[in-house]
């Protein structure tokens, strides 16, 4: 383990093992054929030193499992924001932020030559200029400093933002930075304020808290960047996602984002837009993209954005579907049963996540549902939430009916009726 | 600006706050490390701070043996670009409000006037959002929001009338313990105690949404409370079992969708299927099922048997409204 750090340079490839430890809990060393097993044995190791508490170790005739085992509604912050706090550096960069904190500190508007000998003669550090002008200049576009022109000169100051004051004289943002803390997307900012001052979120719990997604938080800011910009992006895509112990090769694709597609049902992120190579829409799951690069900017952005938004008001969720499966078909028609005063909650629910379907009373005790999206099978999801109240189906790919009278008939002989021999 | 970098990382953040004071010393320095870092930090951190052949050079030792900062004062508490670029995006979410008054917005949006927001609202599209959630412009919603927020920071104990998610009206007496959020339902609700006589009844949840009445009856419980106790007080007795085939990329689907739940999953090697056993709240049990329903025949519910039973009951009940009603069935 010679050589070992807890720090990283990038988090590329822990967002890809986290995610198998988060996700799936029952692999072994062995499952992890992609890299060397001391890749395996660093990146175990580290996601130890991280979360240690939420991780869970079950011996099978395989091998150790290793998984993170976590009920994410009961914790109050999310353990994963330990990724983003372990970014490695020189020692440099840790001598310089204090020191200039601290000289910023004393005395506003100095020159970098001042800085510079401030640096020696107070502290007893030599830096080049060039270096303390490169943290400079780092630390003005993080916001920490601000350059001014002096005459000819550059002169800097820090920033006069205090997190301590913020909290402190205006009411009620300290409990606003707790609850947007652990709320998709960035929570991780809210809660690097906290931490800076020694505070926890202590009031909120999150239901249905998909901690994962998180990490992906990383990629957004070059997305939203893109989108702003009006520019083409290169997506690599982590190798293999769906087969990954089969293939090989990271993918590339080309996308012009558009917007960012987020389920509060799952967590899920995409990356919504233009794929020139389908030339169509497209979303692309943040979880499976390792990196963006930014391209070139996009000259038709106007007329494909009014096409998007058009075409995104028909996705039930993230799917455009295709063409082919768009085409000459009838909108999809569905009854449910449901008694509107003892069953009220069942209509409620359907008023409710309905999205972009109508919903209407058809008879005594019945309720239609009807839909026009892109991609029918994305709703039937949904509507097996339903099984026990639907009648009828009527309209949309005869495939997609055909699946839900399979699915049905299936369940039956699954679930057995009166002969199940399953209960245990 | 990102927020991957070592500014925010664990490390400057002990150094932080070590220096925060004059002087300190070696235990002091390890027991930081100890609580802030990472669980590796103590072989790697202590010699970087403590002055010796690798040090960083930022302490010097005292005659007294003492460790005193070379920097003059503290470290100043900088809100970095970043995070005013993060709060500045959500003085335009709508639930700010529940926090923070409108003069306090006021002052923030004024500091944060030269600062673009981090995102806009519009560069996200909520694609499941429901289309009905709690009432954040509503100033009856936001008074009582505030009103059981102070209760969880300071324990009062409230009077409390609302309707439960069966229509019935409830009034009691409450201590409050902690807020839930659920993103799913973009809904708030309060965990809590009910009291009778000044004792703990029961646990419960209220959905803040609900909630007809509220009084700060003025008292504090003085009890101690552990969230742990209250959790497992509402958990169910034995987990649900579920079979996940590979069918349908099920294993990954499955395994995300149910992520946000503390589970133990046994895969089969043979057949490539898991054995997934999930721990849930009772109260969701309803809820439970039909997500789990919703994945069809490519999962199935094994246990426990009331679980199970419930879910055959459904499906039952399904196939004969097809054979009645819908042609397409008996087509099939």
């Amino acid at each position: 383990m010679a050589g070992f750090s807890e720090l990283i340079k990038n988090f590329d490839k822990t967002r890809d093992y986290v995610r198998d430890f988060f996700i799936y809990g029952c692999k072994v060393r062995s499952d992890f054929n992609r890299k060397s097993s001391r890749t395996y044995d660093d990146e175990k190791r580290r996601v130890e030193s991280w979360i240690g508490d939420y991780m869970r170790y079950d011996d099978s005739v395989r091998g150790r499992q290793v998984s993170i085992s976590v009920d994410s509604g009961h914790i109050p912050e999310n353990p994963l924001y330990s990724a983003f706090y372990s970014r490695s550096f020189t020692d440099n960069d840790i001598r310089l932020h204090f020191l200039l904190l601290d000289i910023l500190s004393q005395e506003e508007r100095l020159t970098l030559r001042r800085i510079t000998d401030l640096l020696e003669s107070e502290y007893g550090f030599f830096f080049e200029e060039q270096t303390v002008r490169n943290k400079l200049r780092e630390y003005t576009g993080e916001g920490i400093v601000i350059a001014e022109k002096q005459g000819k000169s550059m002169v800097y100051s820090l920033t006069p933002d205090r997190a301590d004051e913020y909290l402190a004289s205006l009411p009620g943002l300290e409990d606003a930075v707790k609850f947007f803390s652990e709320v998709q997307s960035f929570g991780v900012v809210g809660n690097s304020i906290l931490k800076s001052l020694g505070l926890k979120n202590d009031l909120f719990f999150i239901k249905h808290n998909y901690i994962i997604h998180t990490l992906e938080d990383l990629l957004l800011p070059e997305l939203l960047r893109a989108i702003d910009q009006e520019r083409y992006v290169t997506v690599t895509v982590f190798p293999g996602r769906r087969d990954r112990d089969h293939s090989g090769e990271e993918k590339e694709r080309l996308l012009l984002p558009m917007q960012i597609f987020s389920s509060a049902q799952t967590g899920r992120r995409y990356a919504a837009g233009y794929a020139p190579d389908l030339r169509r829409f497209t979303a692309m799951r943040l979880d499976n993209i390792k990196s963006v690069r930014a391209g070139e900017v996009c000259t038709d952005w106007r007329t494909l954005k009014k096409s998007f938004d058009k075409a995104a008001g028909r996705c039930f969720g993230v799917s455009f579907g295709t063409s082919k499966e768009d085409s000459g078909r009838s909108p999809m028609k569905i009854e449910f049963f449901a008694d509107p005063i003892a069953e009220h909650y069942v209509i409620e629910r359907l008023e409710r996540e309905k999205r972009c379907c109508t919903l209407e009373r058809t008879g005594d005790h019945i309720y239609t549902l009807t839909t026009d999206v892109h991609d029918a099978n994305e709703i039937m999801h949904w509507i097996k939430t339903f099984i026990g109240r639907i009648k009828r189906i009527e309209g949309g790919p005869d495939s997609v009916r055909a699946r839900f009278y399979s699915d049905i008939y299936r369940m039956d002989k699954m679930y057995g009726g009166d002969e199940d021999e399953h209960i245990q | 600006m990102n927020i991957f970098s070592e500014i925010y990382g664990a490390y400057f953040r002990i150094l932080a706050q070590l220096l925060e004071a004059g002087t300190t010393d070696d235990k002091t320095v390890r027991e930081r490390i100890m609580k802030e870092g990472f669980r590796d930090s103590i072989l790697f951190l202590p010699q970087k701070l403590i002055p010796g052949r690798e040090d960083w050079g930022l302490f010097r030792r005292g005659s007294d043996g003492s460790l005193k900062r070379i920097t003059r004062s503290a470290p100043p508490k900088i809100l970095t670009g970043l995070q005013r670029s993060w709060l500045k995006a959500k003085l335009s979410d709508p639930r700010i409000r529940l926090f923070m008054e409108e003069d306090a917005l006021a002052e923030l949006d004024r500091r944060l006037e030269n600062t673009e927001p981090l995102y806009r609202q519009e560069h996200f599209r909520i694609t499941d959002r429901p289309t009905e959630h709690d009432p954040y412009d509503d100033p009856e919603y936001i008074a009582n929001f505030r009103t059981v927020l102070r209760a969880v920071k300071e324990r009062r104990i409230l009077e409390i009338g609302f309707v439960s998610g069966k229509g019935n009206r409830v009034f009691g007496s409450f201590v409050m313990l902690k807020m839930e959020y659920s993103p799913r339902h973009d809904r708030s609700r309060v965990y809590c105690y009910q009291l009778k006589s000044g004792r703990i009844s029961s646990s419960g949840i209220i959905n803040m949404g609900r909630i007809r009445f509220v009084r700060d009856t003025g008292e504090v419980f003085r009890e101690e409370i552990s969230m742990e106790s209250y959790f497992s007080s509402r958990k169910c007795s034995s987990p649900a079992v579920v079979r996940v085939t590979p069918e349908r990329n099920a294993v990954e689907r499955f395994m995300l969708e149910f992520a946000s739940f503390e589970k133990h999953t046994v895969r089969d090697q043979g057949t490539g299927e898991h054995t997934v056993e999930l721990w849930y709240d009772q109260q969701d049990e309803t809820e439970l099922l039909i997500r789990l329903l919703s994945f069809g025949p490519v999962i199935e519910i094994m246990g426990p048997e009331r679980l199970r039973a419930q879910a055959r009951e459904r499906v039952r009940r399904q196939a004969e409204l097809l054979e009645k009603y819908d042609g397409g069935w008996k087509n099939d």
